[in-house]
């Protein structure tokens, strides 16, 4: 499969990211602008110059700002997982999910609802809970030549499961008052915390060594002997990749639950607007799947506010008609 | 000799003077029910009830208008229904609460979630945490809430009215025959509750005995066979007090059943007998009415 770079892509490309590029702040100003609550901006630049409190400052700084900054962090988390994903499997119905790292990082999550243990530790539990699953996946479908995509898809899908299964059960044997609780970490939902330095850190270096092997990513596409072939590494490359998509998966799990559709529709999107090459592809998926999903979280705080709505329900409600129409328009350029 | 005295003297009245100081300067002070020392200025008078029980409450001990916000489903009295919505109980909007400039916010352990009431600590507003489970714990919350908002002696004085009529209703009912009760939370799978839960203390007050007592889990779900081998003398369930209820027909489909053989099966309100509030007593009173329906038929 050959891609072709004509001056015209180009220059397309580059009014592309620029859009994108100015599109991040934008969907940031517009997420803390909005709200159930009109602000009056004119007491918090008086807060801002003078420390006297006014709630509009507090609610702009202490709760807009940390759920809009998470929001940047899992939408682009989730795609570029997704994207490294869709590489690795060779499928175009690869999520960040697809391996069962959703379902894992639930279902620790849940054992520490249901024990009892102090709130702040279900999100360690459940980054932990990514990396363990993923781990039993690398580990289980490991065979001589390394790891095939139709043996780490279909192990992935069997582990995705069997977590499945034990949230099921867990939902099962809960106590009402823990169901609230596990359902609105398994809708999806962002805390008003921001994200911390790790999260940012993990997101910045997958993201460059993203970038830095977007080379080998193009030539994983075509096939993995054909990869092979022509000087990449992909026993190294592809299990560098199932890393850098744990990681990433866990960390948005960390801070915002199970939101779906993020890590399948944007790959798709981007890769109709940019193409497949992932030296474009990678940071176009990064900022639209972050400015997306920050719009999307001021949505389910603003629409019916003072409801407030999960995430992870109108990413649902936006993805699912997106991703039919795709499908139904096909893709320019075929995945092999 | 003499000045030692004048020592202890001054050291008398300072100290004196400071128990007296600090006493006026935490005015309104309580302990909430997760060990939390709540301390005011003075009498709460912008309140967020994070609970339609806590609502409920509130306008019982005669602090309804203080309240400036509540959760959905805070829909008694009729003037609670008046209230600025904040969002519901396990998912509130805390940019509106904030714009209500609350000065107490009253939440529930088990029902409100734990961030969100980090959130609103953090952001320093006073939060008394309430979890009531026994009609002793609704008694110290209405008097502890009347105590925060100034209406301690009002507070006192319904919480004992409140006590009153669930003794009288023990003072009835609780000597007579015991009768087996099944009491179902919900249809479709049946739940029900087991000895620890306040309701099956209830049923025990009005001279019942909660079939599923003996299971280990607070709301556990049992099967159609189960209800069926301990054959309850009356089922209760939700609905309209004095009508019979929608759920009423699938039971009716085994009349092995003493319950539906003699057709002893009742809804109670379950607003009144499952909201930890003062409408609990009118809950008693309706269950202990219907449970002892099914005495009649020894």
């Amino acid at each position: 499969m050959l891609i072709f770079q004509t001056g015209r892509d180009s220059r397309r490309f580059g009014w592309v990211i620029l859009f994108l590029t100015a599109l991040v702040p934008v969907s940031l100003a517009i997420s803390v602008s909005l709200g159930s609550i009109p602000i009056d901006w004119g007491a918090v630049v008086e807060t801002i110059r003078t420390g006297k409190s006014s709630v509009d400052h507090t609610i702009v700084f202490e709760l807009r700002l940390p759920r809009s900054a998470s929001a940047f962090v899992v939408g682009a988390s989730l795609a570029l997982a997704g994207v490294l994903m869709q590489a690795l499997l060779r499928n175009p119905l690869a999520d960040p999910y697809v391996l069962g790292t959703s379902g894992g990082a639930a279902v620790f999550a849940l054992i520490v609802m249901l024990s009892g243990l102090a709130y702040q530790f279900v999100s360690l539990a459940a980054a932990l809970g990514a990396v363990v699953s993923l781990a039993l996946v690398i580990f289980l479908s490991r065979d001589s030549g390394g790891w095939s995509s139709t043996r780490l898809l279909l192990t992935g899908i069997v582990m995705a499961s069997g977590w499945g299964a034990l949230i099921s059960f867990f939902l099962s044997i809960s106590q009402q008052n823990q169901i609230q609780g596990m359902l609105f970490w398994l809708m999806g939902d962002f805390r008003d915390r921001g994200p911390g330095l790790v999260h940012y850190l993990t997101l910045l270096v997958v993201l460059i060594a993203s970038i830095f092997a977007s080379r080998g990513l193009n030539l994983l596409v075509a096939g993995t002997l054909k990869a092979e072939s022509l000087g990449v590494h992909t026993l190294r490359l592809r299990f560098a990749m199932l890393i850098g998509a744990g990681l990433l998966t866990a960390v948005a799990v960390t801070l915002a639950g199970a939101i779906g559709f993020v890590g399948l529709v944007v790959p798709h999107i981007m890769r109709l607007i940019v193409g497949p090459d992932h030296r474009r592809l990678i940071p176009a998926a990064l900022m639209m799947g972050g400015s997306l999903l920050v719009i999307t979280e001021m949505l389910a705080r603003t629409v019916l506010a003072p409801r407030q709505l999960p995430v992870g329900v109108i990413t649902a409600f936006v993805g699912v008609p997106l991703f039919l129409y795709l499908l139904r328009r096909g893709s320019r350029q075929e995945m092999p | 000799m003499r000045s030692n005295g004048a020592v202890v003297g001054t050291l008398t009245a300072m100290v004196v003077g400071l128990l007296l100081a600090l006493r006026v300067s935490a005015d309104v002070a309580v302990v909430d029910d997760s060990g939390t020392r709540i301390s005011l200025k003075s009498s709460a008078t912008r309140i967020i009830s994070l609970a339609p029980n806590l609502t409920e409450i509130l306008f019982f001990i005669g602090a309804g208008d203080q309240i400036v916000g509540a959760v959905e489903y805070s829909d008694f009295p009729a003037a609670a229904r008046k209230l600025p919505m904040i969002g519901a109980h396990n998912r509130f909007d805390v940019e509106r609460i904030l714009s209500l400039k609350p000065d107490l916010i009253v939440g529930w352990l088990s029902g409100n979630p734990q961030d969100g009431l980090q959130v609103l600590k953090q952001l320093g507003f006073p939060v008394f945490i309430s979890e009531p489970s026994t009609v002793n714990d609704i008694v110290s919350l209405m008097e502890r809430l009347g105590t925060l908002t100034g209406h301690q002696s009002e507070a006192v004085q319904q919480a004992s009215n409140f006590r009153a009529s669930i003794d009288a209703s023990r003072e009835t009912y609780s000597k007579r025959r015991p009768v087996r009760v099944f009491y179902q939370v919900w249809e479709q799978p049946i739940y029900t509750l087991n000895g620890d839960h306040v309701i099956s203390h209830l049923i025990d007050l009005c001279g019942g005995r909660n079939i599923f007592s003996d299971l280990e889990q607070l709301a556990p779900v049992v099967s159609l066979e189960s209800v069926l081998a301990r054959d309850p003398e009356v089922i209760v369930g939700g609905g309209i007090f004095g009508q019979k209820p929608p759920w009423a027909e699938r039971w009716e489909s085994w009349p092995t059943v003493r319950a539906v053989e003699n057709k002893h099966i009742y809804a109670i309100e379950s607003d009144h007998i499952a909201r930890m509030g003062p409408r609990l007593s009118e809950g008693i009173e309706a269950l202990c009415l219907v449970i002892d329906k099914a005495r009649d038929n020894s």
